[in-house]
C-alpha cells in the first residue's frame, strides 16, 4: 500500500530530459512555475498543460505515472474543487443554486493550476536523480555560502533524505504487518482513532531511523566523509547547448504568459 | 609484514562496567585472508571499529602501516587505508544510483573526476554489479547491495579491507556471493582482508582464523587447526564445520582420521583412504 507513493522518485533513463544539466532543471521548473501563477484565462492555460504534456513526451513520463504521484493530493484537489464551485459569486446554472458557471470555471483552473504544479516537479524529480538534483542546488545557491550558510550540509541531508525514503517506505510496511499480525487495525474507526493506531507504527520507525541515521553516520565517515571542504565530484556538470536552447524556451514561456496576463486572456 | 597491529588493546564502551577487549595483542599479515569468528558480545565487532579509528583504544594502541589510531590529525589517511563493510546494506549505501554510491568516497577524497570515473568502474567491474551500475540500491538484492558496499569501499583503493559479519542479514545465495568477491579480491588484487562473522563455513577459506570470546583471544591458527580444537569450539558455543564434525565423531569411534580435512571432497578422501586402509 504504502508502496506505492512515488515522490521524489527518480526513473533512470536516456531521454534529452534526462540529460539535460540539473541546473537548467531547476531554473525551467522555477520559470515554468512563476509562467503557471500568470495563467488567468483559458489559452494561457491551454499552453501551459500542451507545454507540460509535451515535455512529459519528450522525457517519456506516463500519465499513468503522473496519476500516482498525485494520488495522495487527491484530498486537496478535490476540496479546492469544491470551494471553488461553492463560493464563487456569478450566474448561477440554474437560478437560486449557489452553483455558477463562473465557480465551475474557477474549479477546473485551480485544479488544472494544482496538478500542473505539481506534474511540473515531478517531471524535475523524475528525471533527474536526487544526487544531480542537490549537486545542481548546491552550485546554485553556492554564493549563499559567502553568507555562511550550511549549503553543502543542507544539500546533502536532503540528498540523504531522498535516498532513505523507499528504505523507511518499506520498514513502516514492515512494522504495519507485525502490528497486524499482532491485531492492531489501522482501518477502522474515526480519525483520532486511526491516528492513535498509528502510534505503535511510528514508535519503532522512528527507533530504527536514528539507529539507521547513526549506522550510516559511521559508515559515512568511514568512506572518509569530512564535509564539504576539498570535495570533488566523478559527474562534473557542463551546461552544453542544450541547456541554453531549453532555458531560452522556458523565458519564452515566461514571457507569453506575461503578455497573456495582461491580455487577459 | 604485519600491516595492522594491536598492541595490549583494552577497550571499555562509555558507561559500560566490563571492558569489551581485555589487552588484545594482535598482528595481520599484510595480503591475508583473516576470519575472526565469535559470539555475540565476544568483541568481534569491537575489534573490527578499532581497525579503522572508528573506537579508539583506552588502553593500549593500534598501528595500521604505522599510523596510530588515535592520532586524530591523520583519522582520514588511515580512514582511506582501511575500508570498512558493515552488517546492514541499507545503512551504508549513500545515493540513489549505484555508480553515485561507490563515488562518494573517492569524492571526499578530492580524487579528481576522471580519475573517480576510471576507479567506479574498476570497482564495479570487480565485484560483478558494472551491468547495474545505473539501477538504484533499493531495488537491488540483499547480496548484491553489499557488493556495491564493497565496491563503495574499494573504489578509495584501499590496502586493507575490513568487513564487520557482511553476511548477517543475506541469504545463502548473497552471502555465497559476498564471501567469494572477498577471497577473489585477496588472491587476485592482493588486498589484505579481516572478516568478521559467525558463519563457520565462511572462514573455511581464509589463511588465518581467530576466534575471539569474551574481549580476548581464544584461539587464532589455520582454520584446519583451530576447528580441529572441538572441545574449545564447543566451549565458545560455536559450531565447527560439518565435515570436522564428522571426522571428529568418526575418529572417537575409533577411526584414525586427521581434523584438518574442511572441504568435503578432501574429508571423503581421508575417510575413502581409512575404510580401504
Amino acid at each position: 500500500m504504502l508502496k506505492d507513493i512515488t515522490l521524489g522518485q527518480f526513473f533512470p533513463g536516456d531521454t534529452i530530459a534526462h540529460r539535460l544539466d540539473p541546473r537548467t532543471k531547476l531554473l525551467l521548473v522555477t520559470l515554468y512555475i512563476v509562467a503557471l501563477f500568470q495563467a488567468k484565462g483559458w489559452l494561457s492555460y491551454g499552453i501551459i498543460t500542451v507545454v507540460t504534456l509535451s515535455c512529459m513526451r519528450i522525457s517519456h513520463i506516463s500519465l499513468k505515472n503522473i496519476f500516482k504521484g498525485l494520488k495522495p493530493m487527491i484530498f486537496i484537489i478535490s476540496l479546492t474543487a469544491l470551494l471553488n464551485i461553492f463560493y464563487t459569486q456569478g450566474t448561477p446554472i440554474i437560478p437560486g443554486w449557489i452553483i455558477t458557471w463562473e465557480g465551475i470555471a474557477r474549479a477546473i483552473q485551480m485544479v488544472l493550476r494544482i496538478v500542473l504544479l505539481i506534474t511540473g516537479t515531478f517531471l524535475l524529480t523524475y528525471t533527474t536523480s536526487p544526487i544531480a538534483l542537490t549537486d545542481g542546488l548546491e552550485i546554485l545557491l553556492g554564493p549563499l555560502k559567502k553568507l555562511k550558510l550550511p549549503i553543502h550540509e543542507m544539500t546533502i541531508m536532503m540528498s540523504m533524505a531522498l535516498r532513505f525514503i523507499p528504505t523507511l517506505i518499506e520498514e513502516t510496511d514492515k512494522i504495519m504487518s507485525a502490528q497486524k499480525a499482532r491485531g492492531a487495525d489501522f482501518e477502522t474507526g474515526n480519525l483520532i482513532d486511526r491516528a492513535k493506531a498509528l502510534l505503535p507504527v511510528l514508535v519503532p520507525l522512528f527507533v530504527s531511523a536514528f539507529r539507521r541515521a547513526d549506522e550510516l553516520a559511521i559508515a559515512m565517515e568511514s568512506r572518509c566523509y569530512h564535509g564539504g571542504e576539498g570535495r570533488t565530484r566523478m559527474k562534473q556538470l557542463v551546461m552544453a547547448g542544450r541547456d541554453y536552447i531549453a532555458l531560452l524556451l522556458g523565458i519564452l514561456l515566461l514571457a507569453a504568459m506575461i503578455y497573456l496576463k495582461k491580455l487577459g486572456i | 609484514m604485519s600491516i595492522i597491529k594491536f598492541e595490549k588493546v583494552h577497550f571499555t564502551y562509555p558507561g559500560d562496567q566490563m571492558e569489551s577487549l581485555c589487552g588484545v595483542d594482535l598482528e595481520i599479515e599484510k595480503g591475508s585472508f583473516v576470519a575472526v569468528l565469535g559470539h555475540n558480545g565476544s568483541g568481534k565487532s569491537t575489534l573490527a571499529k578499532h581497525m579503522n579509528g572508528i573506537l579508539a583504544p583506552t588502553e593500549g594502541r593500534v598501528l595500521v602501516e604505522g599510523i596510530d589510531s588515535s592520532d586524530e590529525s591523520r583519522l582520514i589517511e588511515l580512514r582511506r587505508k582501511v575500508g570498512m563493510v558493515f552488517q546492514n546494506p541499507d545503512n551504508q549505501i549513500v545515493a540513489n544510483v549505484v555508480e553515485d554510491d561507490v563515488a562518494f568516497a573517492p569524492e571526499n577524497l578530492g580524487v579528481e573526476p576522471g580519475e573517480i570515473r576510471r576507479r567506479v568502474d574498476e570497482a564495479l567491474k570487480l565485484v560483478d554489479m558494472y551491468d547495474k551500475r545505473r539501477h538504484a540500491p533499493h531495488l537491488l538484492s540483499g547480496g548484491q547491495k553489499q557488493r556495491v558496499a564493497i565496491a563503495g569501499v574499494i573504489a578509495m583503493e584501499p590496502d586493507i579491507i575490513v568487513l564487520d559479519e557482511p553476511t548477517a542479514m543475506l541469504d545463502p545465495l548473497g552471502r555465497e556471493e559476498v564471501i567469494s568477491t572477498v577471497t577473489r579480491l585477496c588472491r587476485e588484487k592482493g588486498m589484505t582482508v579481516v572478516l568478521i562473522t559467525h558463519h563457520m563455513d565462511e572462514c573455511v577459506g581464509a589463511d588465518r582464523l581467530i576466534v575471539m570470546s569474551g574481549g580476548s583471544i581464544a584461539a587464532d591458527g589455520r582454520p584446519a587447526e583451530v576447528f580441529a580444537d572441538i572441545e574449545l569450539m564447543e566451549r565458545e558455543g560455536l559450531t565447527v564445520p560439518e565435515t570436522t564434525r564428522l571426522l571428529y565423531d568418526l575418529k572417537k569411534r575409533g577411526m584414525d582420521l586427521p581434523l584438518t580435512a574442511l572441504d568435503v571432497e578432501s574429508c571423503a578422501k581421508e575417510i575413502v583412504k581409512q575404510l580401504r586402509g
